[in-house]
This record gives structure tokens, C-alpha cells and sequence, in this order.
């Protein structure tokens, strides 16, 4: 694989173009060109279809479109290019799995495939989601910690420091991301899982600073930054920078690519196919062990829609078919936490993506921007959905993903609001009120009379 | 005279297919067969840039398609609006906008989607970008004359910088000359009110109709 002094010599020294024509001139004609060669075509009727030819053609539309666009660099206004041979090449040097965590808590992001029956790697956690306090936010991570199949953190975002609201790129951004890491650690050995990865770190932290800082105080090279280009195919000085921090501190990264429906991509099947195109981008650019991406809708920022699973469900098919680096899908669902509309949102997106080929980060409710909205009991069942599912048909699963949008597809404008943490758990005691266990028991038990899901009696929610 | 209708018909097709250099020979053969720019504008372009928009609003059509039309009535604009000035008249603006994303934040596409709704709807629109510090904006908003202030934040740790506009308005005195509006991922309508901004748009199309609304109110009070 090219090595990432190259990338930045190509960053520094690439054709130069303005980012206007990056966009309209390159970028949206290159992938248009892809999606109509290709015939990729979005079917709202099959979320997650069973058509290995199209996850095929996905994945050439992906090389070409990368090969012909490249990366933009908008501290240079430099294109950062590639040949299909050097994408190629970090293909098949590439990572194939990777271990997270430490001592008994260490756990495996698997290469998955299709209908794979190896169990997906999950991380559930309170994932970006704004806390009020820092007592909140260690019982919120404890909350997901506790799950039986939370194998690392995703963790949420403090949002004061000593009762000042944290402003970011400031003296109290550094601080922050310094004590959102020390809480995060603290509830996971509260939790028992004391050598549980954190696997987004660091969420408080937005700059290069914050998160190198934050790094000093409590990650360890077991866990993982998540670090991503700034929009579709374009990076700036500051990822570059964390990638090349982490290069160094030998700490693993997830490679983000947030990838806007609606957005330069346009519908779901250029969504599918910008997906496809980061997967050499991950390792040539990002470094990343992990390829980490999770379309969301433009105006509804959710990954729950009908669209956004099926363009989820073909991008993870086409990558996980022709490559080996694996994949964690990541996503934000639109109901607050003790809700069914919660249950089922998460359920949908993160049996899609195992069933495809993928590994979920889930616990991102209320868009992932309510102030202590988290459901840690929807996150947790999310798991276990994504463990009942592994090694199911492409098919089957389409069919239940199906029944689960009927049940909230249209409510996604005006969502169930549902309580925060503090209104659903008893911070003194950690336990979840009695109506949230009695809705999750009757979630699942619908999940095994409709699909005969087996689920263990591991769950501490039960 | 070329049919009228025909004419309308190929410059409102232009502005939707967002072809700029196809727009600007469009609009150069009107005026070259008689059409005056005011109903160019009015009679072709503007229900081009109406559908476009109503397309936007059905997710027919997305960011990219929008940014062209733009673009194309961008380009149109230069040959039309010399042709207004020549005959006494100027552009009608609904307004100007001062748009941008807060300091620390680098995300864009929800302000280049608002900032494409507002041109959609007549708006003069100054995008400042991304990663804008405060003082940015109320700099820019007197130069151009301003009326609106738009302020972008996705994370919870940028939207401090919204209220750091509205603290940096009132330090030069000049609060009440402009609307300030909030909106971006982690804003909500209680952090609208807490911080005394103007309006909180949750959607791009819900941050038109507020600026749309807000121009009507002032409009009402000159």
C-alpha cells in the first residue's frame, strides 16, 4: 500500500481545482456517468436486496468513480489521486480484522460477508448523544456497558465542564474531551468491563487538538478514533492530522464516512456507490481499520428511513464481497429512548447491515442530538437482534426489516419523543423503570412470534 | 418575435436542468429576439427556479441538482442584470443573507442546502463557508447590508458559537438591525430562544419559510 507521507505529498502538491468544480464539474457528472453504466437502481420495495450482481456492479462503479474523481483537499484546494492499481494495492495489503479492548474485555471486529454467520462485533453506547451532567453520562455509558453483547463503547458527548458549556476548539474543549474519556472509563469498570474499548473516541472533542490531548489522558492503543473526510471525498489538514497522530501513538482508527442522502451523492444508489469508493479511500487515506460508514438523510438525520438501510444494506454487500476490510455501520434512529418506535428503528437498520456483511454501532436516538435522550435498553436489544440474525438469508431478513418499517416508517417526520435517561432509569440505583423492562419484554417476544428470533436470557433488562 | 411561450418554456427547462452555459445562451437569444430581462426573469427563469425548488421539497431531486440551477441562474444573471440597470430597473431581492457555518465546525451540506433554498426563493445570499469565527459574520452582514444573519452548528460544541454572533451584534449595538437565525444538527427551538435568536429552523425548507417570514415582518415594520 502507498504510505500516508505520500498522500500527503499528494495533498500538498495534486492538480489544483476549486471546490465548486470539484463538486458540480467532477464529482456529481463522474458519479452520475457510474450510476447509469452500472444501471444502479434504488428499490424502495427490497431494504436489503439479495442481488450479489448489483452489490458487483456497485463495487466497479466505485473504483471507477474513485479512480476518475479522487479525494479534494480543501486546505490545498489540491486533488489527492489515485491509479486502480494503487487502489488495488491497499485492498489486498489491507487490514482483515482487527481486536479491541484489553484482557477479557478484548473483542474482535470480524470480516464478515453476506449471510455470514460469524456474530457481528457490536458497540452500543449512548453514541453522540449530548449529556447534561457528567453523572448522567457515566450512568448513561454504564447503562449500555452492562449489555451482553456490548463488546466496545460507543460513547455520547459531554456537553459542560464544571458547570461551563464546553465551546469547542477552547481551553474547555481540551478539558472536556479529557473528562469524557476518564467517566467513559470509569463506567465501563462500574460496569464490570473495565478493558472495554471505547471505539468513537473522542465525541467531546471536534478538532485535532481536543482529541491528541484527550488521547494522553485514558485511550489506550486497544481502542479506536473514529476519523473521517469532512464531506463526500473531501478531507481538510485537520483529519489529516489525527490520522497522523495516530500513525504515531499506534491507536487504530474507524474511518468515517458520513455519507448525506441528498447531499453530492444525491439518492440512495450514489450513496451506495461513494460508499463503495471509500472502502480504498479508508485504507489509503484514513488508515482505518475499520470501515465505518453511515448514510443518513439530509433533512430527517436519520439512518432508519427506507433509503438510507437500503443504500446501507448494497454499499456493505459490495464492499464485504471484494474486500477485507471490515465493516461497522453506524446509526442515528429518529424516536427518544423508551419508545417501540425506538426498538424497532434501531432493530431495522442494524439487522440489515449484519445481514449484509456488516458490524453496528448502535445507541444514536432522538437524531442524536436530544439532551439526554439515549435508549440504553433499545441499544442493547438492537444487539441481540444482531446477534439473532447473523447467518439469516439476505431475504429473510428484507421481509423483517419490512414488517419493522410498517411500524414506524410513518411517524419518521414527528417521532415518538420518548424520555430522557434521568426519566427512565433511577440514577441512584442504575435500574431501568418498570415499564421500560415491560416494553422490552414485549418487543421481544413480537420479534419471536413474528420471525421465531431466539434470543438469550443473558439480558440485564429482562 | 420567437412563440413566447416556447421561449419561456426553454429558459424555465435551462434553469432546472442547471446547464450554465446552455442558460446563458438561452437568455442570450431572448434578448436577442426581443424579450426584455425583466421577463426573462420573471416569465422563464423564476418559474424554473419555483419547480426546482417544489422538486427539492418532494425529494425528487437533491443538493446537487439545486447547487446547478443555481448556478445556472448565477450565470443567466450576469448578462440580465446590466440589461436592468440599462432600463432603469434592479434585480428584485427578497433579501440579503449572510450564511455560514460557526467557528470549530466544518460541516457544510446543511447550509449549502439552505443557502440553495434561499437563492431558490430570491434571497442575495453571502456564504461565508465553513469554520467562520463570530465576528465574521457581523463584519460581513454590514458590509453587504444584511438582513438576515444564518447561523450553522452540527455539533453541541459549536453551538456556543451562535450565541457568540448574537453577543458580538450587541457589542457593536447593532443587534436589532438583523434576524439571526439558528439551525444545524444539534440546535433545537428551546436553544433558539435560550440563546435570543430569531428563529430555529429544523429542515432547510423550514429555514426559508423563516427568513421568507421574517423579511414579510420587516417589511411590515419599515
Amino acid at each position: 500500500m502507498i504510505s500516508f507521507s505520500e498522500i500527503v505529498d499528494r495533498a500538498l502538491n495534486g492538480p489544483i481545482c476549486a471546490e465548486r468544480d470539484f463538486e458540480l464539474r467532477i464529482f456529481v457528472p463522474n458519479l452520475r456517468k457510474v450510476v447509469e453504466k452500472y444501471k444502479i437502481k434504488y428499490e424502495p420495495q427490497n431494504p436489503v436486496p439479495s442481488d450479489n450482481d448489483l452489490a458487483d456492479r456497485v463495487w466497479e462503479a466505485g473504483m471507477e468513480f474513485l479512480v476518475e474523481t479522487g479525494l479534494y483537499c480543501v486546505d490545498t484546494e489540491r486533488r489527492i489521486l489515485f491509479t486502480r492499481k494503487e487502489a488495488e494495492g491497499a485492498i489486498a495489503s489491507g487490514p482483515r480484522g482487527r481486536i479491541f479492548g484489553e484482557d477479557k474485555d478484548a473483542r474482535t471486529v470480524p470480516v464478515r460477508s453476506p449471510e455470514d454467520k460469524t456474530a457481528p462485533f457490536c458497540s452500543v453506547g449512548p453514541t453522540s448523544a449530548p449529556m447534561s451532567t457528567e453523572w448522567i453520562y457515566l450512568q448513561a455509558v454504564k447503562a449500555h456497558a452492562i449489555g451482553p453483547f456490548t463488546d466496545a463503547i460507543t460513547i455520547p458527548c459531554l456537553t459542560v465542564v464544571d458547570g461551563r458549556p464546553i465551546m469547542a476548539n477552547s481551553p474547555l474543549g481540551v478539558e472536556g474531551s479529557i473528562r469524557a474519556v476518564w467517566l467513559t472509563r470509569e463506567a465501563m469498570r462500574r460496569a464490570g468491563r473495565p478493558g472495554m474499548a471505547i471505539v468513537n473516541g473522542i465525541t467531546t472533542a471536534s478538532r485535532s487538538q481536543e482529541h491528541i490531548a484527550a488521547s494522553q489522558f485514558g485511550i489506550r492503543k486497544s481502542d479506536a478514533l473514529e476519523i473521517g473526510t469532512v464531506h463526500e471525498m473531501k478531507i481538510d489538514f485537520d483529519s489529516l492530522n489525527k490520522i497522523a497522530y495516530c500513525l504515531a501513538a499506534g491507536i487504530s482508527i474507524f474511518g468515517e464516512n458520513g455519507i448525506i442522502i441528498g447531499g453530492l451523492a444525491g439518492g440512495p444508489a450514489g450513496v451506495a456507490v461513494v460508499g463503495a469508493a471509500y472502502n480504498p479511500v479508508d485504507m489509503l487515506v484514513l488508515r482505518a481499520a475499520v470501515q465505518h460508514p453511515f448514510p443518513t438523510h439530509f433533512d430527517l438525520v436519520v439512518s432508519s428511513l427506507r433509503e438510507s438501510i437500503w443504500a446501507r444494506s448494497v454499499l456493505n454487500q459490495a464492499v464485504t464481497r471484494h474486500s477485507t476490510l471490515p465493516v461497522v455501520n453506524i446509526g442515528y434512529s429518529a424516536a427518544g429512548g423508551m419508545t417501540k418506535m425506538l426498538f424497532y428503528e434501531h432493530s431495522a437498520w442494524c439487522i440489515a447491515s449484519v445481514a449484509s456483511g456488516g458490524s453496528i454501532e448502535v445507541g444514536g436516538a432522538a437524531r442524536g442530538v436530544g439532551l439526554d435522550y439515549t435508549g440504553p435498553i433499545e441499544a442493547c436489544f438492537a444487539s441481540e437482534m444482531a446477534h439473532a440474525v447473523a447467518g439469516r438469508s439476505r431475504q429473510e431478513v428484507s421481509k423483517m426489516v419490512q414488517y419493522l418499517l410498517t411500524k414506524y416508517e410513518d411517524k419518521i417526520r414527528t417521532p415518538a419523543v420518548g424520555k430522557k435517561f434521568q426519566e427512565c432509569f433511577d440514577l441512584a440505583t442504575s435500574t431501568p423503570e418498570r415499564e421500560y423492562l415491560e416494553m422490552h419484554r414485549e418487543v421481544r417476544k413480537e420479534m419471536t412470534d413474528q420471525f421465531g428470533l431466539q434470543f438469550t436470557d443473558a439480558s440485564p433488562y429482562l | 418575435m420567437p412563440d413566447k411561450e416556447m421561449v419561456y418554456a426553454g429558459l424555465r427547462q435551462v434553469i432546472i436542468a442547471g446547464d450554465r452555459e446552455k442558460a446563458l445562451k438561452v437568455v442570450e437569444e431572448a434578448l436577442r429576439g426581443g424579450f426584455s430581462a425583466s421577463e426573462i426573469i420573471e416569465k422563464g427563469m423564476s418559474p424554473g427556479m419555483k419547480e426546482v425548488g417544489e422538486r427539492f421539497a418532494r425529494y425528487e431531486i437533491y443538493l446537487p441538482e439545486m447547487m446547478m440551477a443555481a448556478e445556472a441562474w448565477e450565470w443567466a444573471m450576469k448578462v440580465l442584470e446590466p440589461k436592468l440597470l440599462e432600463g432603469g430597473k434592479e434585480t428584485k431581492k427578497v433579501g440579503r443573507v449572510v450564511l455560514g457555518t460557526v467557528a470549530g465546525d466544518i460541516h457544510s451540506i446543511g447550509k449549502d442546502i439552505v443557502g440553495a433554498m434561499l437563492k431558490m426563493v430570491g434571497f442575495e445570499v453571502y456564504d461565508l463557508g465553513m469554520n467562520v469565527p463570530a465576528s465574521h459574520f457581523v463584519t460581513k452582514a454590514e458590509e453587504v447590508g444584511a438582513d438576515v444573519i444564518a447561523a450553522s452548528a452540527l455539533m453541541s460544541t459549536t453551538m456556543p458559537q451562535q450565541k457568540n454572533i448574537i453577543d458580538h451584534l450587541e457589542a457593536r449595538g447593532i443587534r436589532s438591525k438583523y434576524i439571526v437565525l439558528v439551525g444545524g444538527g444539534s440546535t433545537t427551538e428551546d436553544w433558539s430562544k435560550q440563546i435570543g435568536a430569531d428563529g430555529y429552523g429544523k429542515t432547510a425548507g423550514d429555514a426559508t419559510a423563516l427568513a421568507l417570514q421574517a423579511m414579510t415582518k420587516k417589511g411590515a415594520q419599515l
